[in-house]
């Protein structure tokens, strides 16, 4: 192995004590261990409810993940006290993967029956509620990567995309953002925005390495890319849920 | 008409179950919906030969546990009773329920209905029988694909017990979640009033206050969300318990007190406290005097997959089911206390009934199973996958993944450095592991030491 020995990564993970459902933090174990696999440092903080002021100093990825209505509610209105320097931390090339309620908190609003929450306006996105819940195993397919990306979507928000984003694979199983566009969750410039939980990147392992590189890219200039590591049993689940929904390939 | 048709659906349900149990299914809610096709007002048309009262459990976890010795209690009272023991608790597994309860001519007599129903169906199943009582023993994440989020499950609950006119609430006080269906409603609240667990980091499911959504404080904390809660914000608290345990021992068997009476009982697992809780604060409430109550518990023989002990050519095997993050938390508890070395199984599915989705694995504290003296841990059920990647995640070594279970179970059988193995399965993984378990047992025999089946004897989950 390279001496990867040199390099560190900050992951901060917000609120984990209000967005936590459905195993997202899994997505943190995940980019962990396969750093700690090629031997680099990670460091992961946590930044919770209780924390008065919120440091983005240092931060490498930045995670955040989904809850329900009213505690998404709570961390809008803490992170609106942070807006600009998200933006700035954004339009500098720093990471952020945001899945579920936190990939909604991104964009310009999120529209329910009854309130509409203003969001973040990183993203160049809406997100307006629907009657129904769109819930399904969902399979993409994504042209950085050759193996599909694989999750589950439980959502009552519907997404809509503008000019200035993409979406980051196509729907070959599920709903995606919006249940009929065909596609599914952003990616802009190293933002990485998603309904899918499972968690996320546990079975996703070419999606979690190249969130790590872009982190390592960044802060280390000249850095010559992560070396493979044995995903034989990732590929063995993520084709699990490829080969049932989608047939074998 | 309806009297005719009447006695055309409860022949038709009886019949179902009968050749049910020819082919070996082990449904009980297909007969009751094949009643409904015939003739839709069944329940209610048969609800009216329940003379005393309707009890209605419902809560994420232990209800099937809590119905059941809810119902065998009564029984063992001297009252007559119509209950789903089987644990289908959706309207087919209710209809299913009374139409085993007539006789040939459609008729029956019960003192009370005893019905454990699942939360989302409530509302479907108060249209055709109403609750005298109510009890809820608490609310976790569970099977999220199909309720959605907790608010959208106490949000049904909400409306149905609304519909049900008078009832009275017996509740989990120690669960903000479901405290809160008390106010401004008739109800009695039971709920452990001491410290007995050593502190955890778990996920907590309802931490933020449910008035004014600040973080809530604990006087003490049991697990999940439950414990002697209160908003320092804005002065939301534990409501005043009716039916409080104190005076917790678990050393050995289980002990406490609740109104004086000193329990005892060899029951396993710290949830199995609320389950007996509910129980007691239910009898009272309905008024029935809870006379030589320990020997009641100790008779009464808990449903398969509860910490089921099943010994394989006298080698203890036990089998326990668990459906979701706070179900499975308990079940590691239980293996931690244990300090032989053993073996454990997990096997994962994601039928329907399960859930389709798994990501709740990873809300499960699984890395603590590497303090479990653990000789061999096996993966296997339709996501074997994904729960051995939730284990290489959480850095705990598994020696295995395989699709049969059979092969898993004589890899442990003749693990000779294991004392003990541990089944652990969720939902639609339960019947077809008891079958080869059992099945199994056969061939090696079962013969245990008359200490060890005293142990195990007993033992209730929370699932």
């Amino acid at each position: 192995m390279r001496d990867n020995g040199k390099f560190e990564i900050n992951i901060i993970h917000l609120y984990p004590d209000l967005l936590n459902l459905y195993g997202d933090r899994g997505n943190i174990a995940c980019m962990e261990k396969r750093l700690e696999w090629r031997g680099i440092t990670a460091n992961v903080r946590q930044c919770t409810n209780k924390d008065s002021d919120i440091d983005l100093t240092g931060a490498d990825i930045i995670f955040v993940g989904g809850g329900s209505d009213r505690e998404q509610e709570i961390v809008c209105s803490r992170l609106l006290k942070m807006k600009d320097e998200l933006k700035a931390y954004v339009n500098s090339g720093g990471v952020l993967v945001a899945v579920c309620g936190g990939y909604q908190l991104l964009g310009k609003y999120y529209k329910t029956a009854l309130t509409k929450i203003e969001g973040l306006d990183i993203l160049d996105i809406y997100t307006d509620s629907g009657d129904t819940r769109l819930i399904s195993n969902v399979v993409l397919e994504c042209d950085r990567f050759d193996m599909p990306i694989v999750g589950f979507e439980n959502h009552a928000g519907r997404t809509y995309l503008g000019e200035g984003v993409t979406p980051l694979g196509k729907v070959l199983f599920g709903n995606g953002n919006t249940g009929d566009s065909g596609y599914e969750g952003v990616i802009y410039k190293n933002v990485i925005a998603t309904y899918l939980h499972g968690p996320l990147l546990p079975k996703n392992p070419q999606l979690c390495d190249y969130i790590l590189a872009r982190a390592l890219e960044r802060k280390y200039p000249g850095f010559e890319g992560l070396e493979p590591l044995d995903d034989g049993l990732e590929e063995l689940a993520n084709k699990y849920i490829v080969g049932k929904y989608v047939g074998k390939a | 008409m309806s009297a005719i048709r009447k006695l055309i659906a409860v022949w038709a349900a009886k019949a179902a179950s009968v050749a049910g149990r020819i082919v070996g299914k082990k449904s009980s809610s297909s007969p009751g919906v094949l009643a409904l096709k015939i003739c839709p007002n069944l329940i209610s048309l048969l609800a009216k030969n329940v003379t005393k009262g309707v009890i209605v459990t419902c809560g994420t976890n232990g209800k099937t546990t809590t119905n059941n010795l809810l119902n065998s209690s009564l029984k063992k009272y001297g009252f007559t009773t119509v209950c789903n023991t089987l644990g289908a608790n959706m309207i087919g597994g209710i209809a299913t329920a009374f139409a085993q309860a007539c006789n040939i001519f459609g008729a029956f007599k019960a003192d009370y209905a005893v019905l454990e129903v699942d939360e989302a169906s409530a509302r479907r199943v108060f249209k055709h029988i109403k609750p005298n009582y109510m009890l809820i023993t608490n609310l976790f994440r569970d099977q999220l694909d199909r309720y959605g989020e907790i608010d959208i499950t106490v949000d049904l609950l909400n409306e149905a017990i609304d519909m049900a006119d008078g009832v009275k609430l017996i509740l989990n006080g120690d669960d903000p979640l479901t405290a809160r269906f008390g106010e401004g409603r008739d109800a009695v609240y039971f709920g452990i009033s001491e410290q007995v667990l050593p502190p955890s980091d778990e996920t907590k499911e309802g931490r933020f206050c449910l008035k004014c959504g600040e973080e809530q404080e604990y006087n003490y904390f049991h697990y999940s969300q439950l414990g002697d809660y209160y908003c320092p914000h804005c002065g939301n608290k534990r409501p005043e318990i009716d039916f409080a345990a104190t005076d917790v021992d678990l050393s050995e068997s289980m002990k406490f007190t609740v109104r004086g009476k000193r329990i005892d009982v060899n029951y396993r697992g710290f949830y199995n406290i609320y389950n007996i809780l509910a129980v007691y604060a239910a009898l009272n409430t309905i008024g029935v005097k809870t006379d030589n109550f320990n020997e009641i518990l100790s008779d009464y023989k808990p449903q398969i997959g509860r910490m089921e002990l099943i010994p394989m050519g006298g080698k203890p095997f036990i089998l326990n089911l668990a459906k979701n993050p706070a179900g499975f938390n308990q079940a590691i508890q239980t293996v931690l206390l244990d300090k032989r070395p053993k073996d454990v199984i997990v096997a994962i599915n994601d039928l329907a009934n399960d859930g389709r989705d798994v990501s709740w694995l990873w809300d499960v504290d699984f890395d603590k199973l590497a303090e479990a003296n653990l000789k061999q841990l096996i993966t296997t059920g339709i996501r074997m996958y994904d729960i051995s990647l939730r284990f290489k995640y959480a850095d705990v070594k598994f020696d295995l993944i395989t699709e049969d279970m059979k092969f898993a179970l004589s890899r442990c059988f003749n693990n000779k450095e294991a004392e003990v193995c541990y089944v652990l399965v969720n939902y639609t993984a339960l019947y077809p592991t008891q079958t080869a378990m059992l099945e199994y047992q056969k061939e090696v025999g079962a013969a245990l030491p008359p200490s060890e089946s005293n142990r195990n004897g007993g033992a209730l989950s929370a699932g």
